[in-house]
């Protein structure tokens, strides 16, 4: 484990933290939601409230991520966030087609939702229409998904992030501060098997050194989109599982996972691994955990 | 005037990046692919008519195009050297095999190569802070690769722009370091005003100059001073302008080469290589040229 010589951002994001020096503040953890596309409200709502128990029991905070695929998805979705998601807590939403990102911003705006909002994502494939929309209905947080097509190592994603790896006009960090978002998570674009995967891990100590912002990933993908893994079914959720804890062990700061079914699994895990670090850490950095951190609430 | 005069392109072809699509390649988890803008590059080349094409130098501008795949470089807002440059994997082969299956019966390929004194020029040393062996680094790099380009493309062309501004006194030795032992011609392009450096230009080791002659006519007149034994591509018509020269115009500014350099006239070419030209403006000049080619090899 490691410490920053660079100053370390913390944000607070409707009450929760991220950010940080490695052992500071607990490990993030985003919980997908309706990937497949309809949702289905009911099995959500019970997955949600497992996901806030576990959360209270163990110190590690949690943020539903849902994913909008149709339009007639947005105003269901934001209608089910207002009502099961406490006024004080943030979520993030995860929308690709750009006119849906469009649309739902508008309808963010009208329901008072933008400054609990985390804008999932801002990448190169923003339209000129999306920039005009997210100035006018600004989110207070978005995740910048430093993935570069032309070079997938992490100095690629800098570069992307830095000056848009002259495939826009802009880094995605200018973009960012122009439209106005002040809030901005890094997301090191885990990729497939193959395509460089392990770079979205290595990648997030290079970028925490070189800005300070809080930076993770979906590394979870990767184990999904693993071929080879289909042939050891038993060791397959455990590989997807486990294989979150890369990020806080890299300094990271939080973890996009999916399905929100494997909160179980995946909190508990993330809350031994934030315990570990935290205790070398003050240790030998002499760097205190929050008073909400699992290694408090666990260890007494 | 016997032999044919072939028209050619110097390097970088103006495409427009798809960013959407290759953000959902990246959502759907698949390899983002560069094999449309390639096609798009190599389509408008050989539709306008052009002999000798190249794969359009569309994935990065043309110094991150080569610098981006060496050992001991790091990209940030300009190339940095951390480390001894050397050569990791192919570089621009996969594109000009791509580039290749591509082409028409009648067309050739030019395996374009950014040169190294260019490269080092353009970088910002942290390691060697000697100009002089980052070059020749850069140079040993640029030489495996055309060992490897030769296999798959009809010449050559090592584009040292930066030899306009300043000609090191080891440019002879440089460039020898890349095509030194070939089995392809190679072609040196060098554009901006080359007026004072043709003296030495022509004795460099290749087949082929290749200059800027539409915007900067007078290298005419310089040329005429310093009789050239070397094959000649002559710019005709220009990458920084967006007016389309006429098909007469490029066959009278031609026919003036001729008289100068005679049947040393091998290549025409735009000035430069044509990146920052709106992409209809580019292919109506590339279509220009291929007719003026066509006229003057009709004489």
């Amino acid at each position: 484990m490691f410490s920053f010589t660079k100053e370390q951002k913390v944000f607070d994001i409707s009450g929760v933290c991220i950010g940080g020096q490695p052992g500071m503040y607990p490990t993030v953890l985003f919980g997908g939601l309706f990937f497949k596309g309809e949702p289905d409200f009911e099995d959500a709502k019970r997955h949600i409230q497992i996901f806030y128990e576990r959360s209270k029991q163990t110190g590690v905070p949690v943020v539903p991520d849902f994913f909008i695929r149709k339009v007639e998805y947005i105003e269901p979705i934001l209608s089910f966030i207002e009502k099961i998601i406490p006024k004080k807590q943030p979520f993030s939403l995860d929308i690709i087609e750009p006119s849906l990102k469009i649309q739902t911003l508008e309808e963010l705006s009208s329901r008072k939702l933008l400054p609990r909002t985390i804008y999932n994502s801002l990448h190169i494939g923003m339209t000129t229409e999306e920039y005009e929309t997210l100035q006018k209905y600004t989110p207070e947080a978005a995740i910048l998904v430093a993935f570069n097509p032309k070079d997938k190592s992490p100095d690629g994603k800098i570069e992307v992030l830095e000056n848009g790896a002259h495939l826009i006009e802009n880094g995605l960090l200018k973009t960012a501060q122009t439209i106005g978002i002040t809030k901005l998570l890094i997301d090191t674009a885990a990729l497939a098997p193959g395509e460089n995967s392990g770079a979205a891990i290595a990648a997030i100590p290079v970028i925490k050194e070189e800005y300070g912002l809080p930076t993770g990933c979906a590394i979870h993908n990767v184990v999904e989109k693993s071929r080879w893994l289909n042939d050891f079914p038993f060791a397959k959720k455990t590989v997807d599982v486990s294989s979150n804890t890369t990020i806080p062990l890299f300094g990271g700061d939080y973890a996009l996972f999916g399905p929100i079914e494997n909160t179980e699994l995946i909190v508990p895990l993330i809350a031994w691994q934030d315990i570990l670090i935290s205790e070398y850490t003050e240790n030998y950095f002499g760097i205190s955990p929050v008073a909400s951190h699992p290694r408090r609430k666990l260890l007494k | 005037m016997k032999q044919k005069i072939q028209t050619s392109v110097i390097g970088s072809y103006p495409v427009a990046i798809n960013t959407q699509e290759l953000m959902n390649d990246y959502f759907t988890e698949q390899p983002s692919s560069w094999t449309p803008y390639i096609e798009q590059a190599v389509h408008d080349m050989t539709t306008a008519g052009i002999t000798y094409v190249s794969d359009g130098q569309t994935r990065d501008p043309f110094i991150q195009l080569f610098t981006r795949k060496m050992k001991g470089c790091r990209i940030r807002e300009r190339t940095e050297i951390i480390g001894p440059v050397r050569y990791k994997d192919p570089i621009t082969v996969a594109d000009q095999i791509t580039a290749k299956r591509l082409l028409p019966r009648h067309a050739g390929l030019i395996g374009v190569l950014t040169g190294p004194f260019t490269l080092a020029k353009s970088s910002v040393d942290s390691f060697y802070h000697d100009e002089r062996t980052l070059a020749f680094d850069f140079a040993q790099v640029l030489h495996k690769e055309a060992e490897l380009l030769v296999k798959h493309v009809d010449f050559i062309s090592i584009d040292e722009p930066v030899f306009s501004n300043e000609l090191p006194e080891y440019a002879f030795e440089l460039l020898q370091t890349i095509t030194k032992g070939l089995s392809r011609p190679t072609r040196l392009h060098v554009c901006g005003d080359v007026s004072s450096i043709i003296p030495r230009l022509v004795d460099m080791p290749v087949d082929i100059l290749s200059h800027e002659f539409k915007a900067s006519p007078h290298l005419f007149d310089v040329f005429v001073e310093y009789p050239c034994k070397k094959q000649m591509c002559i710019g005709a018509v220009q990458s920084d302008d967006t007016r389309v020269e006429s098909v007469e115009e490029i066959v009278a500014h031609v026919k003036k080469a001729i008289t100068i350099f005679d049947e040393n006239v091998v290549h025409i070419a735009p000035d430069c290589g044509q990146r920052l030209l709106p992409r209809d403006i580019a292919f109506q000049k590339l279509k220009n040229l291929a007719l003026a080619g066509e006229i003057l090899n009709e004489r």
